[in-house]
């Protein structure tokens, strides 16, 4: 078993970068008060999208960019409905979830471009990148910057905030579009380099089980390093053990990220100490 | 009234929205509207397919009223209704009423899951049901592949079930609990005090825990129910349609019940009407792919646009 | 300098602000008084620019700064945070830039405020209100607008908050200082602006005039106190602080010292007792329920005729100002709202059903009488507290008056009183000592979570000041 386990580490690196992208993504957004439930949705749109305009493009930075412009776009809707009209952002985010998965099934079979190729990834960056370059600058910007108090304190008590003149909104706004820039990498990075194209509801729940390490690492980022390793290493021992034929059937296997993250999500015991204003509607 | 008309708008405006979405790729959105309305309800044959669909709707919009009236995130309508009918097939050869409480039982035990980690270990429950909708998937892919395989072994589904539900004058009798259930519900959240209390601890916990209800014990009671409410749409969906299991049988029920439940303004009656309008949009977005090539996730999408105008409707009054 | 000429505000049906002129000069401190929604804190917002009025003028020259009843502070953070939260644009800090920045405000105000590393959570409500109010004097505004700042001071943190208007007052910035403690006003106030229903009734500076005359203006007919009401029943232990049946044992002390966790605490550890919870709009009703069905809440079976039937009579017996047993409870004004929440709670005892009723053989309908079976609830004793209250109480009841007007008081204390002289222990959690003193045969002090021994009003007399603000 422990020689599974150490062969698993190098394929759980890679293939949490999505999950870890949207752990970052969702951290900012749940420090500034926000509970985006709509994330599995914006990853699954940004992989369509980067999917799409790759194979328009033929160019993979382009694909990226699409990823990106697509999250954008789930991250403005999200926005008009949680920040601008106040809506209950639980409610919001299961509709923006269904409208992904319905709207990327219609899309893409409308727009008939899966007999296109997909360019390759032929760079190394993208790993160093999640798994050191934006854990340090967001690290910078939440905890020494006067953007990231302001954005800490919209979390814990926006009317605070309000008082000293400030916009909760825009600070609010600022937060999902920086998770939009994250989780649309992460969708274009899942349907360009880990997979090969575009398949209905990819994404698997890798949303929510971000959302779970957000809680579990106490919304901290060295504890969403941590979940996400855990994590990411249980999920690869799942392909590990299917290879090595251990006899554990097949399905139950794929059953396992979930009931990992259920087990992390009831490591979180006693009180937890969310941000005092997260997923309160304001007034 | 006013109520209703702002269901009415927000019906009509996601079949509208389906309909120029499919402009914007080419379609004729006059096309798609009457496809959609002759799949759903244009012959005899439709109106079946239409009426088969709304009853596991009916019922998974009733689980998720009740649980939001506790003010409880239930977002598990679909392990419970998968977890439901895995009961009903193993019950199956007790007969059709055992079959449905033990589809009860397992939807209600599937969701006390969600709602103990809660009380115990304050896992937030919207996350945990939807962990748990990937288990049942997956338990269900190996059960319908492994164990509860057919014998003929030939496709991933199982054996026929050892029971199914009586037709009574064209329809299968589970229409008719369905029904029941819309009534019982209604009855229970707004003439006994156990209702009471359950919207009271949705309305205001805090109040609630002053008053001296015990919060904690009626969320988990609230979501029992809500789960079992779920569980039986499972069993009846087997006993009374597709009589075996396979992968995919849920398709989407348990989240289609969310909106379901949200169109009805959380009112146990008015699901009837709501859980209609949707089995009428899932058949039609059937006929949708058959004939026109158009992806029957429209439905899932015609969903989210109910909800999203919903909360337009809602911002709108609330800031009078 | 702040010129307010024949403003007014509305908000729905109430008239706030009734045609009110006032002027505030540079340098002097100005007293304004008057009763819960006599209008003083919506003009104070008029004039600092929050909200606008419906018709009059405003002149200002520079900034007002109006320090809030609640807190603005983000809990979380450190009071150095809490300070540089103010700080605009993108830019790099670290935690020991933001503490020095901070120190320099703190030391700029003249108010002591040691440690700025401290998280605000930590703080007292004292510190707190001292960190709201260098946050308003690091601004620098020409005016500067302290709404009831000594309702959670101790008298000593009010005599420091007194040093600094007065020297603010020395450097030219004009202080008004909204309060209904009369004793405070007149003795730091230069001038006093009595405000009632909405319009101002008496201006006058503050050797021209004395406590009574505010005290009457402020209500509007001449004061009286009520004299203490001879206690009924037999007494409780005194050794161990348990109300005896019949008994009002009141717990007094500044808000923030533990009296909400003490009675949350007694709420989970005595269901069967009623409550009522000190914030009534946020626990007591439920808004987007029915009148009926908030009385409801408590009963064992309920149908909706009944249950109007019942609010009807309750309605009549408390004298609910409603429309009838239908209407949205959250409708009701707050006094209205509690008399809902005193209703449910108090029947509740007296029914039946309650399971605070002896299980000896006794008639059915009988309330509660001199019967001599206590039936002994969770005797647990609660960590840190000297005494605990506890066993045999029928009835917590926290600020149960607070924010109602006179009349509805009066109905509130004489609602407590009935249910004691029924045979009803109670304990009474409040800051008003004059509540306490009316209507308590045992008072005890609450102190940071401690409490004191039980006392007779008499020889609390003597030492509760003394005990609210922590002194031996």
């Amino acid at each position: 078993m422990f020689d599974l386990l150490v062969n698993a580490i190098p394929l759980a690196v890679v293939a949490s970068i999505p999950l870890l992208l949207a752990v970052e993504g969702e951290l900012v957004v749940q420090r500034g008060g926000i509970i985006n439930l709509g994330i599995e949705g914006m990853m699954l749109t940004a992989a369509m999208t980067a999917v799409v305009a790759a194979q328009a493009t033929k160019s993979v930075i382009a694909g990226f960019a699409g990823g990106i412009a697509g999250a954008a776009a789930i991250a403005a809707l999200f926005g008009l409905f949680a920040i601008v009209l106040r809506a209950d952002q639980i409610v919001t985010g299961t509709a923006i979830n269904l409208l992904a998965a319905g709207g990327t099934s219609f899309v893409y079979r409308e727009v008939q471009m899966f007999t296109r190729e997909i360019p390759p990834l032929r760079t190394d960056a993208v790993l160093p990148l999640a798994w050191i370059a934006v854990p340090i600058v967001l690290g910078v910007v939440l905890w020494n910057s006067s953007f990231g108090l302001r954005l800490r304190a919209c979390g814990e008590n926006p009317e605070a905030l309000a008082a000293t003149g400030r916009s909760v909104r825009t600070h609010r706004w600022a937060a999902l579009m920086i998770e939009a820039l994250l989780v649309g990498l992460a969708g274009a990075y899942l349907s360009l380099a880990l997979s090969s194209g575009f398949a209905e509801n990819m994404t698997a729940g890798r949303g929510f089980i971000a959302l779970s390490i957000v809680i579990f690492g106490r919304w901290k980022l060295k504890g969403a390093l941590l979940g996400t390793a855990i994590f990411g290493l249980a999920a690869a021992m799942q392909y590990a053990l299917q290879a090595a034929n251990r006899g554990i059937p097949f399905h139950l296997l794929l059953a396992l990220p979930y009931v990992v993250t259920l087990l992390i999500l009831c490591g979180v015991a006693g009180r937890v100490r969310a941000p005092q204003g997260l997923g309160v509607r304001q007034r | 009234m006013r109520r209703v008309l702002v269901a009415v708008i927000a019906a009509v405006a996601a079949v509208l929205l389906l309909a120029f979405s499919g402009a914007l790729f080419g379609h004729s959105p006059i096309a798609l509207l009457a496809i959609l309305i002759r799949g759903s309800i244009g012959s005899r044959f439709a109106l079946e397919g239409t009426l088969l669909k709304s009853v596991p709707l009916l019922l998974t919009g009733l689980s998720v009223v009740i649980a939001f009236r506790a003010g409880v995130w239930n977002i598990g309508g679909e392990g419970q209704f998968i977890v439901g009918a895995l009961a009903a097939l193993a019950a199956a050869r007790f007969g059709v009423i055992a079959s449905l409480a033990a589809a009860i039982l397992a939807g209600a035990a599937w969701a006390s899951i969600a709602s103990l980690m809660r009380l115990w270990r304050n896992a937030p429950e919207v996350l945990t049901t939807i962990l748990l909708n990937f288990t049942a998937i997956h338990l269900l892919g190996w059960c319908v592949n492994g164990p509860l395989r057919e014998r003929a072994a030939q496709y991933p589904q199982t054996d026929l079930a050892a029971a199914a539900l009586p037709v009574v004058g064209g329809v299968h009798a589970g229409t008719l609990i369905a029904l029941a259930a819309s009534v019982f519900a209604w009855w229970m959240l707004y003439r006994t005090v156990e209702g009471l209390r359950l919207r009271a601890t949705g309305l205001n916990p805090n109040a609630a825990r002053w008053a001296g209800i015990p919060v904690r014990s009626q969320i988990v009671r609230a979501m029992a129910i809500s789960g079992g409410a779920a569980g039986l749409a499972g069993g009846i969906e087997l006993l009374g349609v597709t009589h075996r299991l396979f992968e995919r049988f849920a398709a989407g029920y348990g989240y289609s019940g969310i909106a379901v439940a949200l169109l009805a303004q959380l009112h146990p009656l008015a699901t009837i009407a709501s859980a209609a309008f949707f089995g009428a949009l899932v058949t039609g977005a059937g006929e949708l792919q058959r004939t026109a090539d158009i992806s029957a996730g429209v439905a899932t999408f015609g969903q989210a646009v109910v909800i999203l105008v919903l909360i337009v409707f809602e911002h709108v009054r609330s800031s009078r | 300098m702040i010129h307010l000429a024949h403003v007014t505000k509305t908000f729905g049906a109430t008239r706030a602000v009734d045609d009110v002129s006032l002027e505030v000069r540079p340098g002097e401190i100005v007293g304004l008084v008057g009763e819960n929604g006599a209008g003083k804190t919506t003009l104070m917002r008029i004039a600092a620019g929050e909200i606008a009025a419906d018709a009059g003028t405003l002149e200002r020259e520079g900034r007002a700064e109006l320090v809030h009843q609640h807190f603005m502070l983000v809990d979380a953070l450190t009071i150095a945070e809490n300070l540089a939260l103010t700080h605009r644009g993108f830019r790099f800090t670290t935690r020991r830039m933001i503490e020095r920045e901070a120190q320099q405000i703190i030391d700029g105000s003249g108010i002591e405020l040691r440690d700025a590393a401290r998280r605000v959570a930590e703080l007292s409500v004292g510190e707190r209100s001292k960190l709201e109010l260098i946050k308003a004097i690091a601004r620098k505004p020409a005016t500067l607008i302290l709404d009831e700042p000594t309702s959670v001071l101790t008298p000593t943190e009010s005599e420091e908050l007194f040093r600094v208007m007065r020297r603010l007052s020395a450097e030219g910035t004009a202080v008004v200082f909204i309060s209904h403690k009369l004793p405070e006003v007149l003795a730091v106030a230069e001038r006093i602006v009595v405000m009632r229903g909405g319009r101002v009734v008496v201006e006058s500076a503050t050797s021209e005039t004395n406590a009574q005359v505010l005290a009457d203006a402020m209500v509007g007919s001449p004061v009286s106190r009520f004299p203490g009401i001879p206690v009924a029943g037999q007494l409780g232990n005194r050794a161990t602080g348990q109300p005896g049946r019949g008994e009002i044992t009141a717990i007094v002390g500044v808000a923030g010292n533990g009296q909400a966790e003490l009675a949350a605490r007694l709420r989970d550890e005595l269901p069967d007792a009623g409550h009522i919870p000190e914030d009534r709009t946020r626990d007591g009703v439920i808004a987007e329920m029915t009148i009926a069905e908030n009385l409801a809440l408590k009963t064992k079976r309920w149908s909706p005729r009944d249950a109007a039937r019942h609010a009807e009579r309750m309605i009549a017996l408390y004298s609910i100002r409603a429309e009838g047993p239908l209407q949205r409870a959250g409708d009701l004004s707050g006094g209205n709202q509690q008399k809902v929440v005193l209703a449910r709670e108090l029947e509740w005892i007296k029914s039946p059903s309650s399971a605070l009723r002896a299980p000896s053989p006794r008639r059915r309908g009988e309330g509660l009488s001199t019967g001599t079976s206590r039936v002994p609830l969770s005797p647990r004793a609660g960590r840190g507290w000297r005494e605990a209250p506890g066993e045999g109480l029928h009835l917590i009841a926290a600020e149960p008056a607070r924010g109602l007007d006179i009349e509805a008081t009066r109905f509130v204390h004489e609602q407590l009183r009935a249910a004691a002289t029924a045979g009803a222990s109670i304990l009474l959690i409040t800051s008003d000592l004059d509540e306490a003193f009316e209507l308590a045969d045992a008072i005890q002090v609450i102190y940071r979570g401690q409490l004191s021994e039980p006392m007779t009003p008499a020889e609390a007399s003597q030492r509760v000041a003394s005990l609210m603000a922590g002194v031996a």
